[in-house]
């Protein structure tokens, strides 16, 4: 192998580097925050396991101290890297398109999949840092009697998925488009989930070191990684959404997304149902994607209410091809349209599969939580409708954009008033009992109240019927208007501006 | 080449920072974007630059849409922002080592293009200093650096010359010059007038959002101010010179400088020609008889009334 020939390879190697990872990587291994966080948490390791040793005392020798240590250890761990790495990639990416200024990386020719890919791939390599730096800690609880190495490696694996996780959740916490005070908002709410997070994995772990690693265990690992898998993969191509230009066709790749992951955990979770003889992994797909699809009616009516030329441009001229690309091109018509029938789609596959396996484990729970999230859909898509309806015949200044705000406020409204109304006129001893349950009748997570579903169904089902209805003829009109443009962008332009110089250059020379 | 402005809008709230702007300039034009504070010209440039979206409007650059396709118009356009580069923990090369990757360059075509654009920039003996350690008129070569990685057919520079001295202004005048004879579309935004005149071709003078007065600035010197300055001296009678001058109808002000007389007059080039014409007929034995034109910053203060929003 020749000089020149190494020194190509070594070129092309670093080409390969996506550019993000390569200037967020140096300028964190020359960030001083950085580096004194790394040594603190070394720090800390080092005085909680002396502390431990000093304060042991006999007990250092029994059977539990490994076990107490490593869990002491991992908490110092996970609680750091929980907050740490996500704050410092959500952070970073937040100053860098905020919405006062956006860096100048997003206008170079980067690819928006390259960006969230690179801000990821830093995060990851990050978290391995911290990982890496203190496993000489955590290996070394294994010479402390009660917990097998085994265990140790799983527990860090468990906890490093869950820090990557959330990494990706703080990008695309990050990347919503609202203004400071909001943005600050959404971090203090995700600093409480990635805290309930913290306590989930940390008990999970506890389980994991105390109990060893059983059938459950596998169970149960399996599906967390299915859902992490999901929720990771669903926040990327958000976040990819979300720096893509407004013009062009967002929406298609969250929503193939969702739907080939819909298709394939769907599967998947019968085949398990039928390997298991049980209900359950149906009921936490059901679960899962049903809480998705509801979310996403409230994203579609706050998408552009006209696909732009670009995208129409592209929209095939079969009937057919129109048809399809209608529901996952962008619009909010197309994705209201999406969403509800994957709702619909889902409720149907639900009842089919307690069909098939009527004497599977759990039918009544499968049957019951279909219910449960049915109705919560149907409150969602009367919430998220109404408040499409009133932006766009009362609130017409407000931007299409902040649809979703006005449907959360009538929720908000919607689930309490109801009940507020009911205890201020009627308040008595009973008012706690399951009898009085119908005044949550608008709460859409009442639904688990199985003594007054038939009340609150009906109150959904007429204002959906209503709703739905008032919405039909803007839902013609846009499905109407989804047709295939060919024009380009200059054609489109009816005046030619005047040049402010005619000539050569030289002209004022 | 060409770059068009079309009926471009942008809002915020109530508050129109661009209101239907319109012009257009092609490949080796300087032009100049010129207004107070607040007239709508960042925004703009922003929106060419992709970093904005408008509110209605598009601008096209060799027939491409900023809005439509932005990754497109990305290819074309290098923008130089009013803010410098404040990243930290970063060296200058390592700055648009990232900018060149970002850019897809590759290998050592990458090299080869950085090393160029700080040899031209005047960078290279910088390229190991860290960004936050350098003065604001190095920053700004760095903004220029940066800018001219992806070799743009457009470039658009929002107040390039702010806070430089006179030195370093100097410098990016010629190498603006530089950049414009290579055949590149230049649409820079300064305060510093006199300086723009030199090296612009062409100017847009912007208030409010919208477009007061555009065109070649020799057009703009020729027909942008209302009133002409002639400078006059005659062989004799210089005081009776200065007396009839005040009597003569259209000329407002008069003034004895020296050996010579300004005189304004509120007119065109013709009633220049009645003045001289007349002079000669009264028997005065004219020395000097010259137009004194209007500069770039009198075009401004005619035309602009200093109103924000």
């Amino acid at each position: 192998m020749t000089a020149e020939s190494v020194l190509k390879e070594k070129v092309s190697l670093g080409d390969r580097v996506n550019p993000i990872v390569v200037k967020e990587l140096r300028q964190a291994v020359q960030s001083r925050f950085v580096i004194a966080a790394l040594l603190t948490l070394l720090l800390v390791q080092l005085v909680a396991i002396g502390i431990y040793i000093l304060a042991s005392g006999p007990s250092l020798f029994g059977f539990d101290a490994g076990r107490q240590s490593f869990l002491m250890l991992f908490g110092i761990l996970q609680v750091v890297a929980i907050i740490f790495v996500p704050l410092y990639t959500g952070a970073r990416l937040a100053a860098e398109r905020s919405d006062i200024n956006v860096d100048l990386l997003f206008i170079t020719t980067i690819k928006p999949r390259s960006v969230i890919a690179g801000k990821m791939f830093a995060a990851i390599t990050l978290t391995a840092l911290i990982y890496s730096a203190c496993m000489p800690f955590m290996a070394f609880t294994y010479f402390l009697r009660g917990i097998d190495l085994p265990s140790i490696f799983m527990s860090l694996g468990i906890g490093f998925v869950v820090v990557v996780a959330c990494a990706q959740g703080a990008v695309f916490v990050a990347l919503i488009p609202v203004n400071r005070a909001f943005k600050i908002i959404f971090a203090l709410i995700s600093l409480a989930v990635f805290g309930l997070i913290y306590f989930w994995t940390m008990f999970g772990v506890s389980v994991v070191v105390s109990r060893g690693l059983g059938r459950d265990f596998w169970q149960a690992l399996t599906t967390m990684y299915v859902v992490i898998c999901f929720m990771v993969g669903l926040f990327f191509v958000m976040s990819v959404a979300l720096i893509m230009p407004a013009a062009s066709n967002r929406a298609l790749p969250v929503r193939l997304f969702i739907t080939s992951a819909w298709l394939l955990t769907g599967v998947a979770a019968v085949i398990g149902g039928s390997i298991e003889k049980d209900h359950w992994p149906v009921m936490v797909w059901l679960l899962m994607f049903e809480i998705v699809f509801a979310l996403a009616i409230f994203a579609a009516v706050s998408e552009r209410d006209q696909p732009g030329r670009r995208v129409l441009r592209s929209v095939p001229r079969s009937l057919l091809g129109r048809a399809r690309a209608f529901f996952f091109f962008s619009g909010a018509a197309g994705g209201l349209a999406w969403a509800s029938v994957m709702v619909v789609l889902t409720l149907g596959a639900v009842d089919a599969c307690v069909d098939l396996f009527p004497t599977h484990r759990n039918a009544n729970d499968l049957i019951n939580s279909e219910k449960w999230m049915g109705g919560m859909c149907l409150y969602f898509f009367c919430y998220a409708t109404t408040g499409a309806l009133l932006r766009r015949h009362l609130f017409s200044r407000v931007g299409t954009e902040l649809t979703w705000l006005i449907g959360a406020i009538l929720l908000a409204v919607g689930s309490l008033a109801p009940f507020l109304i009911g205890y201020i006129m009627f308040f008595n001893d009973q008012w706690w009992s399951d009898d009085l349950g119908a005044w949550w009748v608008g709460n859409p997570f009442a639904w688990s109240n199985k003594a007054h579903r038939v009340l609150y169904a009906s109150v959904g089902g007429v204002w959906a019927m209503l709703v739905a209805v008032m919405n039909l003829p803007w839902f013609i009109d846009r499905c109407e208007g989804f047709k295939a443009q060919r024009v380009a962008a200059s054609d489109a332009i009816e005046s030619v501006p005047r040049a402010v110089a005619s000539g050569s250059p030289s002209a004022t020379d | 080449m060409k770059v068009q402005i079309v009926n471009l809008k942008k809002h915020f709230g109530a508050t129109r920072a661009v209101d239907d702007v319109s012009f257009s300039f092609s490949s080796g034009q300087v032009v100049g974007f010129v207004g107070p504070n607040g007239a709508g010209k960042t925004t703009t440039m922003r929106i060419l630059a992709t970093l904005d979206e408008p509110t209605a409007g598009d601008a096209l650059i060799d027939g491409v849409s900023v809005v439509e396709e932005p990754e497109r118009a990305r290819h074309l356009v290098g923008y130089v922002p009013d803010s410098l580069p404040t990243h930290r923990d970063m060296s200058v090369h390592e700055y648009l080592d990232f900018f060149a990757r970002a850019y897809s360059l590759k290998g050592l075509h990458r090299a080869k293009v950085i090393e160029s654009v700080e040899e031209f920039t005047g960078l290279t003996g910088l390229r190991d200093k860290m960004l936050v350690a350098l003065s604001k008129g190095m920053k700004q070569r760095v903004s220029l650096a940066r800018a001219l990685l992806h070799d743009p057919a457009v470039l658009v520079m929002d107040e390039p010359a702010a806070g430089l001295d006179p030195r370093a202004r100097i410098e990016l005048r010629e190498l603006l010059r530089v950049l414009s004879s290579q055949g590149k579309a230049i649409l820079i935004s300064s305060h510093i007038l006199t300086e723009l005149a030199e090296i612009c071709h062409a100017a847009v003078i912007i208030e409010r959002g919208s477009v007061l007065m555009a065109g070649a600035i020799g057009d703009l010197l020729e027909n942008g101010a209302s009133r002409r300055t002639v400078l006059i001296r005659v062989r004799d009678g210089m005081e009776r010179l200065h007396r009839e001058l005040l009597e003569t109808p259209r000329i407002e002000k008069v003034n004895v400088v020296g050996e010579e007389i300004a005189a304004e007059i509120n007119g065109d080039e013709e009633d220049c020609c009645d003045l001289l014409t007349g002079l000669v007929g009264r028997g005065y034995r004219v020395v000097e008889f010259k137009l004194q034109r209007a500069n770039l910053e009198e075009i401004f203060m005619n035309v602009t009334k200093g109103a924000v929003q």
